[in-house]
Protein backbone atom coordinates (compact mmCIF):
# COMPACT_ATOMS: atom_id res chain seq x y z
CA UNK A 1 0.00 0.00 0.00
CA UNK A 2 1.00 3.51 -0.43
CA UNK A 3 0.19 6.87 1.04
CA UNK A 4 0.85 9.86 -0.08
CA UNK A 5 -0.27 13.82 0.37
CA UNK A 6 -0.17 16.40 -2.21
CA UNK A 7 -0.50 20.07 -1.73
CA UNK A 8 0.31 22.10 -5.11
CA UNK A 9 -1.26 24.30 -7.14
CA UNK A 10 -0.59 23.72 -10.83
CA UNK A 11 -2.23 23.24 -14.22
CA UNK A 12 -0.35 20.22 -15.51
CA UNK A 13 0.39 18.07 -12.20
CA UNK A 14 0.48 14.41 -12.82
CA UNK A 15 1.39 12.87 -9.55
CA UNK A 16 3.06 9.15 -9.09
CA UNK A 17 4.66 9.73 -12.41
CA UNK A 18 1.65 9.00 -14.76
CA UNK A 19 2.40 12.09 -17.24
CA UNK A 20 3.45 8.52 -19.15
CA UNK A 21 0.25 6.42 -19.01
CA UNK A 22 -1.61 9.42 -19.87
CA UNK A 23 0.03 9.17 -23.26
CA UNK A 24 -0.31 5.75 -23.80
CA UNK A 25 -3.72 6.00 -22.19
CA UNK A 26 -5.56 4.12 -25.73
CA UNK A 27 -2.50 2.62 -26.90
CA UNK A 28 -3.17 -1.79 -27.07
CA UNK A 29 -0.33 -2.64 -24.82
CA UNK A 30 -0.19 -6.04 -26.12
CA UNK A 31 1.59 -5.09 -28.74
CA UNK A 32 4.28 -4.12 -26.42
CA UNK A 33 5.81 -8.03 -26.32
CA UNK A 34 9.53 -7.71 -25.84
CA UNK A 35 9.83 -11.27 -26.27
CA UNK A 36 7.90 -13.86 -29.27
CA UNK A 37 7.35 -17.21 -28.54
CA UNK A 38 6.36 -19.80 -30.35
CA UNK A 39 3.05 -20.42 -31.26
CA UNK A 40 2.33 -23.56 -29.01
CA UNK A 41 3.76 -21.60 -25.97
CA UNK A 42 1.11 -19.24 -25.84
CA UNK A 43 -1.01 -18.80 -23.01
CA UNK A 44 -4.37 -16.89 -22.41
CA UNK A 45 -3.36 -15.65 -19.30
CA UNK A 46 -3.38 -12.28 -19.64
CA UNK A 47 -3.64 -9.13 -17.48
CA UNK A 48 -3.90 -5.75 -17.38
CA UNK A 49 -4.79 -3.46 -14.53
CA UNK A 50 -3.98 -0.18 -14.80
CA UNK A 51 -4.76 2.62 -12.54
CA UNK A 52 -4.71 6.44 -13.33
CA UNK A 53 -4.92 9.33 -10.57
CA UNK A 54 -5.01 12.96 -11.75
CA UNK A 55 -4.94 15.67 -8.82
CA UNK A 56 -5.05 19.24 -9.88
CA UNK A 57 -5.50 22.59 -8.51
CA UNK A 58 -5.97 20.48 -5.26
CA UNK A 59 -4.69 20.70 -1.51
CA UNK A 60 -4.58 17.66 1.38
CA UNK A 61 -5.63 14.52 -0.95
CA UNK A 62 -4.86 11.79 0.58
CA UNK A 63 -4.36 8.47 -1.83
CA UNK A 64 -4.46 5.07 -0.34
CA UNK A 65 -4.25 2.24 -3.85
CA UNK A 66 -3.29 -1.71 -3.93
CA UNK A 67 0.04 -2.69 -4.58
CA UNK A 68 -0.79 -3.84 -7.90
CA UNK A 69 2.92 -4.81 -9.05
CA UNK A 70 2.99 -7.03 -5.52
CA UNK A 71 -0.30 -8.77 -6.74
CA UNK A 72 1.15 -9.33 -10.49
CA UNK A 73 4.58 -11.09 -8.79
CA UNK A 74 2.37 -13.17 -6.48
CA UNK A 75 0.29 -14.58 -9.34
CA UNK A 76 3.31 -15.27 -11.40
CA UNK A 77 4.85 -16.94 -8.46
CA UNK A 78 1.85 -19.24 -8.30
CA UNK A 79 1.61 -19.93 -11.80
CA UNK A 80 5.39 -20.95 -11.64
CA UNK A 81 4.84 -23.13 -8.67
CA UNK A 82 1.89 -24.79 -10.43
CA UNK A 83 4.06 -25.63 -13.60
CA UNK A 84 6.59 -26.97 -11.17
CA UNK A 85 4.86 -29.09 -9.40
CA UNK A 86 2.92 -30.64 -12.65
CA UNK A 87 6.49 -30.64 -14.18
CA UNK A 88 8.14 -32.83 -11.27
CA UNK A 89 5.26 -35.18 -11.18
CA UNK A 90 4.75 -36.00 -14.50
CA UNK A 91 8.67 -35.41 -15.68
CA UNK A 92 7.89 -36.29 -19.41
CA UNK A 93 8.09 -32.33 -20.69
CA UNK A 94 5.42 -32.10 -23.08
CA UNK A 95 2.75 -33.87 -20.94
CA UNK A 96 3.52 -31.29 -18.43
CA UNK A 97 3.48 -28.76 -20.35
CA UNK A 98 0.31 -29.44 -21.67
CA UNK A 99 -1.22 -29.86 -18.49
CA UNK A 100 -0.24 -26.57 -17.14
CA UNK A 101 -1.42 -24.94 -20.18
CA UNK A 102 -5.20 -26.66 -19.59
CA UNK A 103 -5.17 -25.52 -15.67
CA UNK A 104 -4.29 -21.88 -16.97
CA UNK A 105 -6.67 -21.63 -19.87
CA UNK A 106 -9.44 -23.33 -17.58
CA UNK A 107 -9.53 -20.13 -15.99
CA UNK A 108 -9.92 -17.52 -19.20
CA UNK A 109 -7.75 -15.40 -17.28
CA UNK A 110 -7.76 -12.15 -19.46
CA UNK A 111 -8.51 -9.22 -17.26
CA UNK A 112 -8.30 -5.94 -18.14
CA UNK A 113 -8.75 -3.21 -15.16
CA UNK A 114 -8.47 -0.01 -16.12
CA UNK A 115 -9.30 2.71 -12.91
CA UNK A 116 -9.62 6.35 -14.12
CA UNK A 117 -9.54 9.23 -10.90
CA UNK A 118 -9.79 12.83 -11.46
CA UNK A 119 -9.63 15.34 -8.80
CA UNK A 120 -9.41 19.23 -9.87
CA UNK A 121 -10.40 22.00 -7.31
CA UNK A 122 -10.78 19.95 -4.44
CA UNK A 123 -9.56 20.43 -0.91
CA UNK A 124 -9.61 17.36 1.97
CA UNK A 125 -10.16 14.33 -0.22
CA UNK A 126 -9.11 10.89 0.59
CA UNK A 127 -8.53 8.25 -1.78
CA UNK A 128 -9.16 4.58 -1.24
CA UNK A 129 -9.00 1.75 -4.52
CA UNK A 130 -8.34 -1.72 -4.44
CA UNK A 131 -8.08 -4.63 -7.15
CA UNK A 132 -10.51 -7.20 -6.35
CA UNK A 133 -10.05 -8.68 -9.91
CA UNK A 134 -6.25 -9.60 -8.94
CA UNK A 135 -7.08 -11.05 -5.31
CA UNK A 136 -9.63 -13.40 -6.54
CA UNK A 137 -6.88 -14.64 -9.16
CA UNK A 138 -4.07 -15.24 -6.93
CA UNK A 139 -6.71 -17.00 -4.44
CA UNK A 140 -8.39 -18.96 -7.04
CA UNK A 141 -4.53 -20.10 -8.27
CA UNK A 142 -3.63 -21.31 -4.98
CA UNK A 143 -7.00 -23.12 -4.51
CA UNK A 144 -5.45 -25.04 -7.65
CA UNK A 145 -1.64 -25.89 -6.02
CA UNK A 146 -3.28 -26.84 -3.36
CA UNK A 147 -5.74 -29.30 -4.65
CA UNK A 148 -2.79 -30.39 -6.91
CA UNK A 149 -0.68 -31.30 -4.06
CA UNK A 150 -3.02 -32.58 -2.08
CA UNK A 151 -3.87 -35.16 -4.73
CA UNK A 152 -0.21 -35.97 -5.15
CA UNK A 153 -0.22 -36.99 -1.41
CA UNK A 154 2.44 -34.22 -0.54
CA UNK A 155 0.03 -32.92 2.01
CA UNK B 1 -4.30 -29.65 4.72
CA UNK B 2 -5.01 -28.91 8.04
CA UNK B 3 -1.13 -27.77 8.69
CA UNK B 4 -1.89 -24.95 5.95
CA UNK B 5 -2.57 -21.29 7.06
CA UNK B 6 -5.77 -20.13 7.30
CA UNK B 7 -7.44 -21.09 4.03
CA UNK B 8 -9.28 -18.58 1.66
CA UNK B 9 -12.22 -19.53 -0.69
CA UNK B 10 -12.52 -17.99 -3.96
CA UNK B 11 -14.10 -20.57 -5.55
CA UNK B 12 -16.10 -23.78 -3.91
CA UNK B 13 -13.34 -26.81 -3.69
CA UNK B 14 -15.08 -29.38 -5.70
CA UNK B 15 -14.92 -27.28 -8.62
CA UNK B 16 -11.64 -26.58 -8.43
CA UNK B 17 -11.12 -30.53 -7.70
CA UNK B 18 -13.09 -31.42 -10.62
CA UNK B 19 -10.97 -29.04 -12.72
CA UNK B 20 -7.98 -30.64 -11.55
CA UNK B 21 -8.41 -34.12 -12.08
CA UNK B 22 -10.41 -33.73 -15.27
CA UNK B 23 -7.46 -31.91 -16.63
CA UNK B 24 -5.08 -34.87 -15.63
CA UNK B 25 -7.35 -36.88 -17.00
CA UNK B 26 -8.13 -35.70 -20.50
CA UNK B 27 -4.03 -35.24 -20.63
CA UNK B 28 -3.76 -39.24 -19.56
CA UNK B 29 -1.81 -38.75 -16.51
CA UNK B 30 -1.54 -41.73 -13.76
CA UNK B 31 -1.84 -40.08 -10.55
CA UNK B 32 -0.46 -42.99 -9.11
CA UNK B 33 2.84 -42.83 -11.71
CA UNK B 34 2.96 -38.94 -11.20
CA UNK B 35 2.73 -39.87 -7.15
CA UNK B 36 5.70 -42.08 -7.16
CA UNK B 37 8.07 -39.79 -9.10
CA UNK B 38 8.19 -37.67 -6.28
CA UNK B 39 11.05 -38.37 -3.71
CA UNK B 40 10.40 -37.40 0.07
CA UNK B 41 12.79 -34.70 -0.42
CA UNK B 42 11.07 -33.28 -3.23
CA UNK B 43 7.26 -33.76 -1.47
CA UNK B 44 9.06 -31.90 1.73
CA UNK B 45 10.13 -29.06 -0.74
CA UNK B 46 6.96 -28.49 -2.64
CA UNK B 47 5.21 -28.90 0.77
CA UNK B 48 7.01 -25.62 1.96
CA UNK B 49 6.64 -23.85 -1.31
CA UNK B 50 2.41 -24.06 -1.00
CA UNK B 51 2.90 -23.16 3.07
CA UNK B 52 5.02 -20.04 2.05
CA UNK B 53 2.90 -19.07 -0.81
CA UNK B 54 -0.65 -19.61 0.95
CA UNK B 55 0.58 -17.16 3.68
CA UNK B 56 1.86 -15.02 0.97
CA UNK B 57 -1.62 -14.81 -0.51
CA UNK B 58 -3.61 -14.70 2.92
CA UNK B 59 -1.17 -11.53 3.60
CA UNK B 60 -2.52 -10.54 0.24
CA UNK B 61 -6.10 -10.74 0.28
CA UNK B 62 -6.53 -9.49 4.18
CA UNK B 63 -4.55 -5.98 3.28
CA UNK B 64 -6.74 -5.41 -0.01
CA UNK B 65 -10.43 -6.43 1.38
CA UNK B 66 -10.08 -5.31 4.57
CA UNK B 67 -11.74 -2.26 5.95
CA UNK B 68 -9.46 0.85 5.04
CA UNK B 69 -9.36 3.71 7.87
CA UNK B 70 -9.18 7.37 7.25
CA UNK B 71 -5.92 8.58 7.25
CA UNK B 72 -6.95 11.81 8.05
Amino acid sequence: MSQRKYCEQSENYYPMGMEHQTKHWNDDFSNDATVLQDIDQLSSVHQESDELIWIRNSCNISVQTTDTQAAVSLQVGLQLAIALVVSIAIGDSDRSHAVAQDIFQQFNDEQTNKQVIYIDNSKDVNIVTTDTDLSVNIQVLLEVLVALIIKLDVL
Amino acid sequence: MSELPKKTNAIPNKVIDLLVSDTLRKNGINLDDAKGKLSPDQKQMLKELVEELTTQVNEFVDKTTSPKKGNK
